[in-house]
């Protein structure tokens, strides 16, 4: 779970997109929606992966496929930037190696980093007062309607 | 067509029933919130021949199919909550306002913008979490599932992926009678919070589309049910007793026109007898009860076709759109391979605790929900027919208990409602509530039918009085002197004044045509007002007409 919660950190960063998107890639894959199980699930896989990383200690995880990744993240590279992409994005993800082999069986899962739930709003509606600029600030804003290119298939 | 929908008295099935002065027969009701396809006896007699033809034919195949094949459906449901205001902003929570009015930095996506909770966002939850019989996690947390889409401002739609606010649970229902009555229980896998993306409109003609982002946020509680149901039948019901419970609950308004309420359905059939499941399909698309039936129908006479083909393999993990025109479902464009939604925990929102305070407190606070009432109705001696009537529609079932909290038998106040009083609220377009007639004055109606004080003729024009202008029983039977009368001479003095002025209807009648007795007790009704105690009347009448002279 402490995986977790580094997430949450390093997601407000701003290459947040590119490793939460590998990271949590080994998440996704497990495609049975199991409660927090599935977190000592993969923990498990990992440990027992034997894997070399030549500056860290070990990396259990697969490395990164840039490409994949800017393409679900509509980022265009050039072959260099994948490259050069591809090695930074692999220390990161060497950390939460790292981290993954960290004995947590007897700690209690966390869902989060922070200890307070709360911060709940009344359902009491308010208008936002500059509307006009927001939708001045839309390019493609015609007849009300935001004009956007004909897209049938969601993905 | 969607106007079958609506939750109103008025539109199950009335018209089946004709004039309003027919009193009900037991089988005519179609009880289901949307029954556009009832194969009772009766309609069958009322609709021309060449419709029941193709409908038994079709319904005899599937009969067949499901022989040798066993239909495994899910269904996911997506409701869309009446709270004033959206899930992650104070924007209002409008159905049908101009369009990209309702919108600000939050729910527009714009850089720096951060969601906050709506607490009747949870609320609702838990509501509908208990009364599906859920676990709820005192501990959720919501994630973002990304995917580009133009009408997803943020590029991610923040929704609960692992931990839901509620799962397990389930639901109990009843198979209406005209498709072969029964109790079900259907499982109920999850119960999650997330938000609603804004409408696209997709130009026929040109090559762009329209996006109104006034629906960009509004809450939404999905519900995911186990692959119980086996049939289109028991799929439609399903989804009704999911609009009837939200509606029950007043989470929402559960309208499928609207978009409060949407089903899209997973099926896949198996050989009988085979343990692992077929390819699983999805269909979307569908904008009615019926549809989803009729949909599911189609779709287990494809996949069985190919079966019996030895082309099972054609079948692939799609997702199909129904085509209500040509009534067959249709392939999107394949998709290639699962969508990688990339979930994460959504780090601008803290975790959702619930205190079992918080939850045992709603839980106290639920109405009846459909089920204890369906139960308890049939506890009450009322058919099954009834049951299901009287349950389906919240405001139809309060009105009921309220008539019958007044003293009314239950039996007479079933009909008096399911019969004249709904065939009116059908005509005039009404809903139960709107009516004039209050739940006093039917009770009253009701009391003095039974102990005599009016005749139950009487009783309906009273009714229609009370309908269309509202007022008093009391004062009505006083105002139009419609007491009554059961006085055997005041009875005896008419029935030999009318005997006296139609001698020859007497010699016909003493000369064997007995059925004439009947223009008699007609004579003596008019005669008195309506007035006459029917049952006295024939008594006294029969006496005079066999005496000898």
């Amino acid at each position: 779970m402490a995986t977790r919660a580094l997430l949450a950190v390093i997601s407000a960063s701003p290459n947040r997109r590119f490793i939460s998107s590998s990271s949590i890639r080994i998440q996704s894959s497990l495609s049975s929606f199991s409660r927090l199980n599935f977190q000592r699930h993969s923990r498990k896989i990992h440990r027992t992966a034997g894997s070399y990383s030549s500056d860290k200690e070990s990396s259990v995880l697969p490395p990164p496929d840039v490409s994949r990744l800017a393409e679900t993240a509509r980022i265009s590279l050039t072959p260099g930037e994948i490259e050069e992409c591809e090695t930074k994005i692999r220390r990161v993800i060497d950390w939460f190696g790292q981290l993954q082999q960290v004995d947590v069986n007897s700690v209690e899962p966390a869902i989060r980093a922070d200890m307070d739930g709360g911060n709940l709003r009344d359902d009491s509606p308010e208008t936002f007062e500059n509307r006009d600029s927001i939708r001045a600030s839309i390019p493609s804003f015609e007849e009300a309607y935001l004009k956007v290119p004909k897209i049938l298939n969601k993905e | 067509m969607s106007t079958t929908l609506l939750r109103t008295i008025q539109l199950n099935q009335f018209s089946l029933l004709g004039t309003a002065l027919i009193r009900r027969r037991s089988n005519n009701v179609s009880v289901r919130c949307c029954g556009s396809q009832t194969a009772t006896t009766h309609e069958a007699k009322q609709t021309p021949p060449s419709r029941v033809a193709p409908k038994n034919h079709k319904s005899n195949k599937l009969d067949e199919i499901l022989r040798d094949y066993e239909a495994v459906i899910g269904i996911e449901t997506h409701v869309q909550l009446s709270t004033l205001t959206k899930a992650f902003c104070s924007c209002s929570n409008n159905y049908g306002s101009y369009p990209n009015t309702s919108i600000c930095p939050v729910c527009m996506g714009l850089p720096g913008a951060l969601p906050v909770l709506n607490s009747k966002v949870v609320e609702f939850g838990v509501r509908l979490g208990l009364a599906l019989n859920c676990e709820l996690s005192l501990k959720s947390k919501f994630d973002r599932k990304q995917y580009f889409y133009p009408d997803l401002p943020k590029g991610y739609q923040i929704s609960q992926f692992d931990i839901p606010i509620a799962s397990g649970g389930y639901v109990d229902l009843d198979i209406p009678l005209e498709f072969g009555g029964g109790h079900r229980r259907f499982g109920i896998t999850r119960v999650h919070m997330e938000e609603d993306a804004g409408k696209s409109l997709h130009s026929d003609t040109e090559d762009y589309s329209q996006v109104d982002l006034n629906r960009a946020g509004v809450p939404l509680l999905e519900i995911v049910s186990e692959p119980d149901m086996r049939s289109g039948v028991e799929a439609a019901e399903y989804a009704c007793e999911m609009q009837r419970i939200a509606r029950y609950l007043g989470v929402s308004n559960g309208n499928m026109q609207e978009g409060s309420l949407r089903c899209d359905v997973n099926i896949s059939i198996r050989p009988i007898g085979q343990a692992e499941f077929g390819t699983k399909v999805e269909i979307k698309n569908l904008n009615a009860f019926s549809a989803m039936s009729r949909a599911i129908d189609f779709e287990i006479s494809r996949q069985a076709l190919l079966y019996d083909q030895g082309k099972a393999d054609q079948i692939v993990t799609e997702t199909r759109l129904w085509d209500e025109g040509a009534q067959k479902t249709v392939t999107m464009r394949k998709k290639e391979g699962l969508a990688d939604y990339r979930y994460f925990p959504e780090p601008d929102l803290p975790e959702v605790i619930l205190t079992q305070e918080y939850v045992d407190s709603i839980r106290a606070s639920l109405p009846e929900l459909p089920e204890a009432k369906r139960r308890r109705y049939e506890a009450m001696g009322l058919g099954m027919q009834d049951v299901l009537f009287l349950a389906n529609d919240v405001s139809v079932a309060e009105y009921f208990d309220a008539v019958i909290g007044k003293g009314a038998e239950v039996k007479l106040a079933a009909n008096w409602i399911m019969g004249d009083i709904a065939a009116y609220l059908k005509n005039e377009k009404l809903s139960i509530n709107d009516m004039k007639l209050t739940t006093q004055e039917l009770a009253e109606l009701i009391a003095a039918i039974k102990d005599g004080t009016i005749s139950g003729k009487i009783g309906k024009e009273i009714l229609f009085e009370l309908l269309a202008k509202g007022g008093t029983v009391k004062g009505m039977i006083k105002e139009k002197d419609l007491v009554q009368i059961t006085d055997p001479a005041e009875i005896e003095k008419m029935v030999i004044k009318v005997v006296s002025e139609n001698q020859k209807q007497l010699e016909q009648y003493r000369s064997g045509k007995t059925k004439l007795q009947g223009y008699f007790a007609g004579q003596v009704m008019k005669m008195s007002k309506g007035k006459a105690n029917p049952g006295l009347l024939n008594k006294i009448l029969l006496e005079k007409l066999n005496a000898k002279d």
